[in-house]
């Protein structure tokens, strides 16, 4: 199989970028495949302490881009998920490091030894971005259903269009009964304003901030809404059939019954 | 929740979500006709070139700008001429 490389990004920070990145690698790895995952926030490292492997690290992304050492001493493998890696962002170093060439290459060496080959973009539209989506063949766009980060989302998918990449969008942190009561924009309303495909629906869910406190992948979480929510992406772009993209639902109680037939004859 | 049923029955449902893809929708149009003044430089230097093949215009006198309402739009460009160029082409 040709590797894949997929860059998730977002216009707006703080969207859980760096959540869905962690948790769709973790799940592909979890499929079977072969996986690093490489934070290219340079300057800003994250991705590390959301899997866990903080401890671990030695070398980091500039190391391998720019020759300082091999795949095999950059890539830091997961104890617990079977062919899971990760090659951290360098803490010490600005943007400007990486050049477009250099990432590309860096790549071209990664897809010899890897399955997939996922990218957590730095939030906005600048040099580390341009970065990021350099050797990307896909990319998924994370955004919440607020104003803001919507309207950042279009730019994005604009620049990422103009770099002949298609994107898909995941919709990240829903409140279904928000939606329900018609105080959150609903995806179909997101989609009828970004015209996008749709890559996957992630409800908010509480886990996410107690898979990041102790470092143990969402994806691992029993009965984690928004890791369940990440699997089905995973095998969605693993490509298996079957798969449907399942709309976040408010667990009802009677209350909610009632108050749902209501607004529905409305 | 039954806040929101009490909107219902007293007809006051204003849902917040509504309002949100209508500024989204509007913001979205806008942007993407917003235009960096570089641009509009190169533009109106390339309009003035074309022009002056034609016409012998004041450059001193030339007014370019994007007008925006509501549903359209439109880039107007105004020009003094001094004298149409005779003979040409």
């Amino acid at each position: 199989m040709e590797a894949r490389t997929i860059v998730i990004t977002s216009g707006k920070g703080g969207v859980g970028k760096t959540t869905a990145t962690a948790s769709i690698g973790a799940a592909l790895a979890i499929e079977g495949n072969r996986v690093v995952v490489i934070d290219m926030d340079i300057g800003l490292r994250n991705l590390d302490v959301v899997l866990g492997l903080e401890n671990r690290i030695v070398f980091n992304v500039v190391d391998l881009a720019n020759e300082r050492c091999k795949v095999s001493q950059a890539a830091i493998r997961d104890r617990r998920i079977e062919n899971l890696f990760l090659i951290p962002a360098s803490q010490s170093d600005n943007k400007d490091v990486l050049t477009t060439a250099s990432v590309e290459r860096m790549v071209a060496l990664l897809k010899k030894e890897f399955d997939y080959i996922i990218i957590d973009s730095p939030a906005g539209i600048e040099r580390g971005f341009e970065n990021s989506i350099a050797a990307a063949d896909e990319s998924i766009v994370i955004c919440t259903p607020d104003v803001s980060s919507i309207r950042d989302a279009d730019r994005v998918i604009g620049l990422l269009y103009a770099n002949s990449i298609t994107p898909k969008i995941i919709v990240n942190r829903i409140v279904p009964q928000m939606v329900a009561s018609g105080d959150m924009l609903s995806h179909e309303d997101i989609l009828d304003v970004l015209s996008v495909e749709l890559a996957g629906l992630v409800p908010m869910d509480e886990q996410v901030v107690i898979s990041t406190n102790t470092g143990m992948p969402l994806v691992m979480q029993n009965g984690s809404l928004a890791g369940m929510a990440f699997r089905r992406i995973a095998k969605r772009l693993n490509g298996e059939k079957d798969i449907p993209v399942k709309v976040p639902e408010y667990k009802t109680g009677m209350w909610n019954r009632i108050s749902k037939r209501f607004s529905k004859k409305k | 929740m039954f806040n929101h049923m009490l909107q219902k029955i007293t007809g006051r449902s204003k849902s917040s979500g509504n309002t949100a893809k209508k500024r989204l929708q509007f913001a979205l149009v806008y942007d993407k006709l917003e235009i960096n003044d570089s641009t509009l430089t190169s533009l109106q230097n390339d309009i003035v070139e074309v022009i002056s093949k034609y016409f012998e215009i004041d450059t001193e006198g030339i007014q370019l700008e994007l007008q925006r309402d509501n549903d359209v739009s439109a880039l107007v460009f105004n020009t003094p001429i001094i004298n149409i160029k005779r003979g040409v082409v």
